[in-house]
C-alpha cells in the first residue's frame, strides 16, 4: 500500500519539477522577447551583438549606438525589474494568503499598498522634493501602515487572526482617506494629474539604482520565504494547531509579514499599485501544484515574474501610448480569477 | 514516568475556570476527564500542554515543566487532537499527518524521506494508508479524526490529549476509534488523557478517571473505583441509575429514562 503511495507522490513530484522547468525555460524565452520588442525593435542578431559588447567591453558597432542606448538604459532594467517586483507581489501574495489561512487576501490587506501610496502623494506635494524622495517617502509609509496595524492587533491581542484583518482595514481606510484629503488640498493643473498617473502603476520608471535597491530587498525577501515556505504549510492550520504541533506561531508570522511587507513596499514605492498580481497569481500556482507551499511558492515566484513581463510587455507594445500596467494585470487577472473560481467551485475552499 | 497536575488553577480575568486541580497519570493509562459542558475539562486539556498558562500550581510530564519549557519541547512530549475542525487548504492527508514532524525540524528544515516514511508507517499501523493521497478537505469527519490522531501520534509518543474525540463519529465509529486508540497506546506507552462526554464510553475505555465539577475534581482514580451510582449522579446533577451488564461491566442511564421504561413508552 505504501508503495503505491509512494509513487504517487515521486509522481506528482516529477510533474512540479518539469513544470517548474517549462515555466523556467518560458521565463527567459519571454524574457528575451520581452527585450526586442517596443518602440525600438531590436533583431535577434543585433541583440546578440549588443551584448556580446557590453559583456566583453568592446566598443559597439556605430550604427548600433542607438540601440544599445534603448537596450541598457531603458529596456534591460524594465525587463528585469518587472520580473522581480512580479516574483515578489506573487509570493507576498502567497504568504499572506497562508497566513491569513483565506485564498481571497492579497497583500494589500495589511495597508501597505495604501500607506506607499499616500507616501508618494505626500512627496509629489512637499515642494522641492526630488524623484528619490518620493520613492523614499513611499517605502517608508508602506511599512509604517503595517507596523501600525501589527501594534493594533498587539494591543488587542485576542483572536489574533481575525483582529489583524480588521486592524488592516482601520490602517487602509485610515490612508486612503488621507490620500483623498491629498488630492483635495492639491493643485488640479499639475498635482493631481501626477498623483493620479502615480497611483496608476507602471514600470516604465524603471531605471538602474531602482534595480540595486530592489534586487537585495526582494531578493532577500525570496530567499527567505523560500528557505521558510514549509513553515507556511503548519501556520495556514491556525494558531491553535500550530502551537499543539510545536511551532509559536506570533513570531513565524512577524516574520513572514515584515518581510512580505518590505517586497510589496518596494514595489509600489518603485512602481505604484499593480492589481491582481498577488491575488491571482498563488491562485494559479495552486491549481497547478496543489496547496503545499514547499512546491507552490517557487511556482508562485515564476508565474509571477512571468505574468508581469508579460504584461508590462503588451502595456508598452499595444497601443502607441504606454497604457497603465494595472489596466492590463486586471483585464487579464480579473477574467482568469473568474475562471479559476469556476474550475475550483468543488475543492471546498472557495 | 508520569504526568503530574498540582493545585492547577486558571482564571479567565477574574472568572476563575480551574481551581486547585491536582491528578496523576501513569505510562501507558488511559485518562478520561468527565464532567459537564463548561466544567473546564476543555481548558484543562490547554493548560496540560501549555497552550494556556495556568494562574497558579505546576505541571509536569516527565520531567519536563510545561509552564516554563518552549513549545518544541512540550510538542515533543505532548500532543493533542483538537475538537473542532478547522477548514484549511487541501492539503492532502499525508501532508497534514507529516506535519507532526514540524517539532523535530530546524529553522529552515522541510521534512525528508524519514520524516514521509514514519507518516506512512504510522498510517498503516492505523490501517488507513489508503488516505495517505486523498484531500484532507474531501474525507468524512471520521476519517479526520484518524488523520488527526495519526499527526498526533507521530509527534509524541509520551502523552496525547484528545478533546472529546468521539464527537462527530457515529455510532461505530466511536467504539473502534476509541479502541484502536486504547489498543494502539496501551502497547506503545502512550499516556492518552481524554476529555469525554458519555460516561459509558468512558467507563469502557479508561483506566482512570477524573470527574471535574465547577472547575474542582470532584473524584479521582481508578475507573471501577470512581465510577459508582453515587459519584456520577453528582457529576452530572441528574439521579443516575447502574445496570450490570453480563461482561462484569456496568453502564449508567439517567432516571428519567429508566422510570419511562416501566411505563412501556405510554404516556400516563
Amino acid at each position: 500500500m505504501s508503495g503505491t503511495a509512494f509513487s504517487y507522490r515521486s509522481l506528482t513530484k516529477t510533474r512540479s519539477y518539469r513544470l517548474m522547468i517549462i515555466l523556467a525555460v518560458l521565463l527567459v524565452l519571454m524574457f528575451i522577447l520581452s527585450l526586442r520588442i517596443g518602440r525600438v525593435s531590436i533583431s535577434m542578431s543585433e541583440l546578440g551583438r549588443i551584448v556580446s559588447s557590453w559583456v566583453f567591453s568592446n566598443p559597439t558597432d556605430p550604427q548600433l549606438t542607438g540601440k544599445e542606448m534603448v537596450f541598457t538604459l531603458v529596456r534591460l532594467p524594465r525587463c528585469l525589474l518587472a520580473v522581480l517586483l512580479g516574483m515578489g507581489l506573487s509570493v507576498s501574495g502567497a504568504v499572506y494568503q497562508g497566513l491569513f489561512r483565506n485564498p481571497l487576501v492579497s497583500p494589500d490587506i495589511l495597508g501597505v499598498s495604501a500607506g506607499a501610496t499616500f507616501g508618494a502623494a505626500l512627496g509629489l506635494l512637499l515642494p522641492g522634493s526630488s524623484f528619490a524622495m518620493i520613492q523614499v517617502l513611499a517605502f517608508v509609509f508602506g511599512l509604517t501602515a503595517v507596523c501600525m496595524a501589527l501594534a493594533i492587533a498587539r494591543v488587542v491581542a485576542v483572536r489574533p487572526v481575525l483582529v489583524l484583518v480588521l486592524a488592516g482595514l482601520v490602517v487602509l481606510s485610515i490612508f486612503n482617506s488621507s490620500i483623498t484629503l491629498l488630492k483635495y488640498l492639491s493643485d488640479p493643473y499639475n498635482e493631481l494629474p501626477a498623483i493620479v498617473f502615480w497611483i496608476m502603476g507602471s514600470i516604465s520608471r524603471a531605471e538602474w539604482k531602482d534595480i540595486y535597491t530592489a534586487v537585495p530587498l526582494i531578493c532577500g525577501g525570496l530567499l527567505f520565504v523560500f528557505l521558510l515556505r514549509y513553515k507556511l504549510n503548519v501556520l495556514s492550520l491556525g494558531d491553535l494547531q500550530t502551537k499543539s504541533i510545536g511551532l509559536n506561531p506570533s513570531i513565524y508570522r512577524f516574520l513572514f509579514i515584515s518581510v512580505s511587507s518590505v517586497m510589496v513596499a518596494v514595489s509600489v514605492s518603485t512602481c505604484g499599485q499593480i492589481c491582481w498580481v498577488g491575488l491571482v497569481i498563488p491562485h494559479i500556482a495552486r491549481t497547478l501544484v496543489g496547496p503545499n507551499h514547499e512546491i507552490m511558492i517557487p511556482v508562485t515566484a515564476l508565474i509571477g515574474g512571468l505574468f508581469l513581463l508579460l504584461a508590462d510587455t503588451v502595456a508598452r507594445t499595444l497601443t502607441m501610448a504606454e497604457l497603465p500596467i494595472s489596466v492590463v494585470t486586471a483585464f487579464s487577472g480579473a477574467p482568469i480569477f473568474a475562471y479559476l473560481l469556476y474550475r475550483n467551485r468543488g475543492s471546498g475552499w472557495t | 514516568m508520569s504526568l503530574k497536575c498540582l493545585d492547577v488553577s486558571f482564571s479567565y480575568g477574574v472568572r476563575e475556570v480551574l481551581s486547585e486541580i491536582t491528578f496523576e497519570v501513569d505510562q501507558g493509562l488511559f485518562c478520561a476527564l468527565l464532567g459537564r459542558n463548561g466544567s473546564g475539562k476543555t481548558t484543562l486539556l490547554y493548560c496540560l500542554n501549555g497552550l494556556l498558562k495556568p494562574t497558579d500550581g505546576c505541571i509536569k510530564v516527565e520531567g519536563l515543566d510545561v509552564c516554563r519549557a518552549n513549545r518544541k519541547a512540550v510538542a515533543r512530549k505532548i500532543s493533542l487532537v483538537p475538537q473542532e475542525h478547522i477548514e484549511i487548504f487541501p492539503f492532502s492527508v499525508l501532508d497534514v499527518v507529516v506535519m507532526g514532524r514540524t517539532a523535530y525540524l530546524g529553522f529552515a528544515q522541510r521534512p525528508g524521506k524519514a520524516d514521509y516514511d514514519a507518516a506512512h508507517e504510522i498510517l498503516d499501523l492505523l490501517k488507513a494508508s489508503d488516505l495517505a493521497n486523498r484531500s484532507f478537505n474531501q474525507i468524512s469527519g471520521g476519517e479526520r479524526q484518524i488523520a488527526l490522531l495519526a499527526r498526533a501520534l507521530l509527534q509524541s509518543s509520551s502523552t496525547l490529549l484528545l478533546d472529546e474525540p468521539t464527537n462527530h463519529l457515529d455510532f461505530k465509529n466511536q467504539y473502534v476509534f476509541l479502541h484502536r486508540i486504547k489498543d494502539f497506546c496501551t502497547k506503545r506507552g502512550t499516556r492518552v488523557i481524554a476529555a469525554m462526554h458519555d460516561p459509558n464510553l468512558a467507563r469502557f475505555f479508561a483506566d482512570r478517571i477524573v470527574m471535574i465539577k465547577d472547575g474542582r475534581v470532584l473524584n479521582a482514580g481508578p475507573t471501577s473505583e470512581v465510577m459508582t451510582e453515587a459519584n456520577v449522579s453528582r457529576l452530572y446533577e441528574t439521579e443516575t441509575r447502574q445496570f450490570d451488564l453480563s461482561l462484569g461491566k456496568q453502564i449508567f442511564l439517567p432516571e428519567l429514562v429508566c422510570s419511562e421504561e416501566e411505563t412501556n413508552g405510554q404516556p400516563k
